[in-house]
């Protein structure tokens, strides 16, 4: 089923995408931008577009969510995940609507073993070629020859140098390519996360698309999806993992802990919530990084 | 496609899927007060994060990084400070803070870098001075803004200060109305000029007269945020006396549909009002009443955008205030207490039971205030002694009449400079223009760091809303942008702005809006609003014109 949500002036789902503003005025101020490969075109929601959509979209399927992304962006869209349940399940309905679906991640060299195994499972289940971005060499040459390997021990900064060059900027390098990015985030998760609509405007990320097709399930429902569908599983959640990043930096929990015991549970004085409640995905994780690590940029 | 669903979901149901509620299921966000001093004694770094949302309740938001630093918005309803109140202000942002204070859109006053360990001392401090910022975040009744002018005006139709009053009492600290499916904006004014932005609230009383009796019409729906919607008139006059059981039953019928509560991005009174229409709308309000409503119709919309600037007479003889800018709505302490100091001496008190005499501080919707009551011939002298202050009433219609959001380095959300970057578009387009910015008329800036448009970007004249670019900085960081909205207003234009321009580069964008200023100075026909001239040029048309020269480009 293709979706058609908007009654006036919204593009089709099956329009041929259009260019954005940008590239259509040469001359006009956007056009500084890098310029787009020869044949790759930009179609980027603007704000009144994506408000619309998002609120026409909130009570569909993630299915009708997909379907309706991947016909308007096709190539120009692709799921992150650093398959934990929500990026699996995302992939799986995604892949049975569009095998050709692209999906991405980060190896960020930290990795435990088993989200190599699971990454070889996808692979052969699938028969997708997954996109492995990874750190800028000559930054992490320069990041554990000066600070250690081990440097996200010695400090709140220093574990937010390390997040940075291993995760977040190969993350923003493999955004910066697309038009439509489909991230696992769900409104149940966490405060913040509350309100996210199910399309927005990217703008920690120079304004593509976000889609987030799950935000009003639960968890139990994303398992259920799962195991209906027979989809690979991240083997450390069957060891009390909740949350799986980096191999040294998550850790189990016991029943009843708190998740957040998972990860970073060394730091002190690191800012509230940014464990695993302000990601990348929210761009909660960059505003403090930035915060942090260079400081407020105009002090009043 | 239906939005809401068909069925109400039960309550199980919706704190399955809504954090927020399942959080104020557990503990409700004032209560959070009680455990103020345990939190404070276990210190910061033990103090679980959904205490932290729950401090909302009590107008506190972490500043940014979340490393234990507080924004705190004081609510001021109507805008009406009393000298003794703003003095309290000041004294906490020079006491508690670290002297920073920002006027806000919605009437408020924000402080910043305020410590947990102090917030008992802080809210008995406001609470001694009869102000309050409980409810001003959160899932409540936001500060109930009004007329600047209310009481003084020549020109209003009845002062309804006293029901303002009545509902900013009635629903603070109200446990009923302090677990609200979402925030909620109410405005009540009998200003002729509508200066209080009626269109974008989620309920607007619009005072109003029949057979010489005070009345109010009530438009409903309205805000901005990612879902822009302008208000619908409910169709209704509902006398004075009762005024406040209607707004309690709006909110009852919103607040007791679970509907509006299983997802937090439709949980805005606006969703509602849309699904329903106005119509079937005021049937539920009606029958939550239990009784119908007598017809109206609200007041046609002012020709143009009033703010009560400048210097006038007010309506008691002898008196007159004044409306002094406030360049990027920037008070800090020190100004808030030397005003405060100057208000007082011209009233020759403090606070008054009296209140025409005191000279009030009056908060305005654009981020400036109002001194009220001043004796009419002392005014050359107050103007000079406010000039020495900070706030000369002559800076000029750009500066009075931009706005930014708070934005850098404070606010979480921003993406781009806020503040900064609108002293740096107001500054360029006054060097640019020199004598000529009387041509400008009464542009109205209206910029943001993201898109929750606190300073409303969707209807100014040139709205702005920061984004980042794909194109990176040198050293590989994010380089900042912003959205042109061109053709919103309010008034008899009202109308949401489109982002026409996008992702104009930091570095560029005052030239950009010098341009496209400049395009309409010399096109517009005798008279035309710069809106009218956006509306009648195709997006095509004024790209081409806002094109920034290549050799900046290059840079």
């Amino acid at each position: 089923m293709i979706h058609e949500p908007l009654s006036q002036g919204a593009p089709s789902a099956l329009s041929v995408p259009r260019p954005a503003t940008v590239s259509a005025a040469p001359g006009a101020p956007g056009a500084r931008g890098v310029p787009a490969a020869p044949g790759a075109h930009r179609d980027l929601l603007d704000e009144f577009e994506a408000g619309q959509l998002a609120n026409d979209f909130d009570a569909a399927t993630p299915e009708e969510m997909l379907e309706w992304a991947l016909a308007r962006w096709q190539k120009q869209l692709a799921i992150c995940t650093s398959f934990q349940a929500e990026g699996m399940a995302l992939f799986d309905m995604a892949w049975r609507i569009d095998p050709a679906v692209r999906l991405f991640t980060v190896d960020t060299g930290r990795l435990p073993q088993e989200t190599y195994e699971i990454m070889e499972q996808v692979r052969e289940r699938y028969g997708a070629a997954i996109e492995v971005h990874v750190p800028e060499a000559r930054k992490l040459e320069r990041m554990t020859t000066h600070f250690g390997p081990n440097l996200f021990r010695r400090s709140v900064e220093a574990r937010l140098l390390c997040c940075s060059v291993r995760k977040v900027e190969p993350i923003r390098g493999a955004l910066d390519a697309l038009d439509a990015w489909v991230t696992g985030l769900r409104r149940d998760q966490w405060a913040s996360r509350a309100n996210i609509r199910k399309i927005e405007i990217d703008h920690d990320h120079g304004g593509l698309a976000k889609i987030n097709p799950l935000a009003d399930w639960t968890a139990e429902e994303v398992w259920d999806y799962n195991r209906a569908h027979d989809v690979p599983v991240h083997p450390l959640y069957a060891r009390g993992y909740t949350s799986i990043g980096c191999m040294p930096c998550t850790r189990p929990t016991g029943d009843g802990e708190d998740p957040r015991a998972g990860r970073w549970w060394w730091e002190k004085n690191a800012p509230k919530e940014c464990g695993i409640h302000c990601p990348l995905e929210t761009g909660g994780l960059e505003h403090e990084l930035e915060a942090m690590l260079h400081g407020g940029e105009a002090e009043r | 496609m239906p939005k809401a669903p068909e069925i109400e979901p039960d309550w199980e149901l919706v704190r399955k899927r809504n954090f927020v509620e399942r959080l104020k299921h557990e503990k409700g966000g004032l209560a959070v007060l009680d455990d103020l001093p345990a939190m404070i004694a276990a210190g910061y770094e033990a103090v679980p994060e959904e205490d932290m949302v729950r401090l909302q309740w009590y107008g506190l938001y972490h500043d940014k990084p979340k490393l234990g630093h507080f924004m705190m918005r004081v609510k001021v309803p109507g805008g009406r400070l009393t000298p003794r109140g703003l003095r309290t202000i000041g004294e906490i942002s020079q006491r508690f803070g670290r002297g920073h204070g920002e006027l806000t859109t919605r009437q408020n006053i924000q402080l910043h870098w305020l410590e947990m360990a102090r917030l008992p001392e802080v809210l008995a401090t406001l609470a001694a001075a009869g102000l309050t910022s409980t409810g001003a975040c959160g899932d409540n009744v936001r500060n109930i803004t009004g007329c600047p002018v209310a009481g003084l005006d020549r020109d209003e139709l009845f002062d309804c200060r006293e029901l303002l009053r009545e509902a900013a009492d009635f629903f603070i600290r109200n446990r009923e109305y302090s677990d609200l499916p979402r925030k909620h904006k109410i405005t009540v004014s009998a200003c002729v000029h509508q200066c209080n932005a009626p269109e974008m609230h989620c309920i607007a009383l619009l005072g109003t007269l029949r057979d010489g009796q005070p009345g109010f019409a009530v438009k409903v729906g309205g805000g901005l945020s990612t879902w822009p919607r302008l208000a619908d008139d409910l169709g209704v006059f509902v006398p004075a006396a009762e005024a406040l059981d209607v707004l309690r039953a709006i909110l009852d019928v919103w607040r007791e549909d679970r509907r509006y509560r299983l997802s937090r991005a439709r949980a805005r009174l606006k969703f509602m009002v849309d699904d329903l229409g106005p119509r079937r709308f005021r049937e539920r309000v009606e029958a939550r009443l239990g009784r119908p409503l007598l017809d109206g119709t609200a007041p046609a919309a002012p020709a143009s955008e009033t703010d009560h600037a400048g210097v006038h007479p007010q309506r008691q003889t002898g008196l007159a205030y004044a409306g002094f800018p406030v360049y990027l709505g920037l008070m800090n302490g020190e100004q808030m207490l030397r005003l405060a100091d100057l208000a007082a001496e011209i009233s020759g008190r403090e606070d008054g039971r009296e209140e025409r005499e005191v000279v009030e501080i009056r908060l305005t919707r654009r981020q400036n205030f109002i001194l009220a009551n001043l004796p009419a011939e002392r005014v050359p002298e107050i103007v000079r002694r406010v000039a020495a202050i900070g706030f000369p009433l002559a800076a000029g219609n750009l500066r009075r009449l931009a706005i930014a959001c708070t934005g850098n380095p404070f606010c979480n959300f921003t993406v781009a400079e806020t503040k900064g970057r609108l002293r740096q578009i107001v500054d360029h387009l006054e060097a640019a223009f020199g004598e000529q910015a009387a041509a400008l008329g009464e542009l109205r800036l209206n910029l943001d760091g993201c898109p929750h448009a606190c300073a409303h970007h969707w209807i100014g004249d040139i709205g702005l809303q920061g984004t980042t670019l794909r194109e990176r900085g040198a050293a590989g960081e994010r380089l900042q942008g912003y959205d042109l909205f061109l053709r919103g207003g309010l008034a008899r234009g009202a109308a949401i702005g489109r982002p026409v321009l996008r992702r104009v580069p930091g570095d560029v964008v005052h030239l950009a809006i010098e341009r496209l200023c400049r395009a309409w100075i010399d096109g517009r026909e005798p008279g035309e609003p710069i809106q009218q001239f956006f509306t009648r040029h195709s997006d095509e048309q004024l790209i081409d014109i806002a094109g920034v020269p290549a050799e900046v480009l290059a840079r």
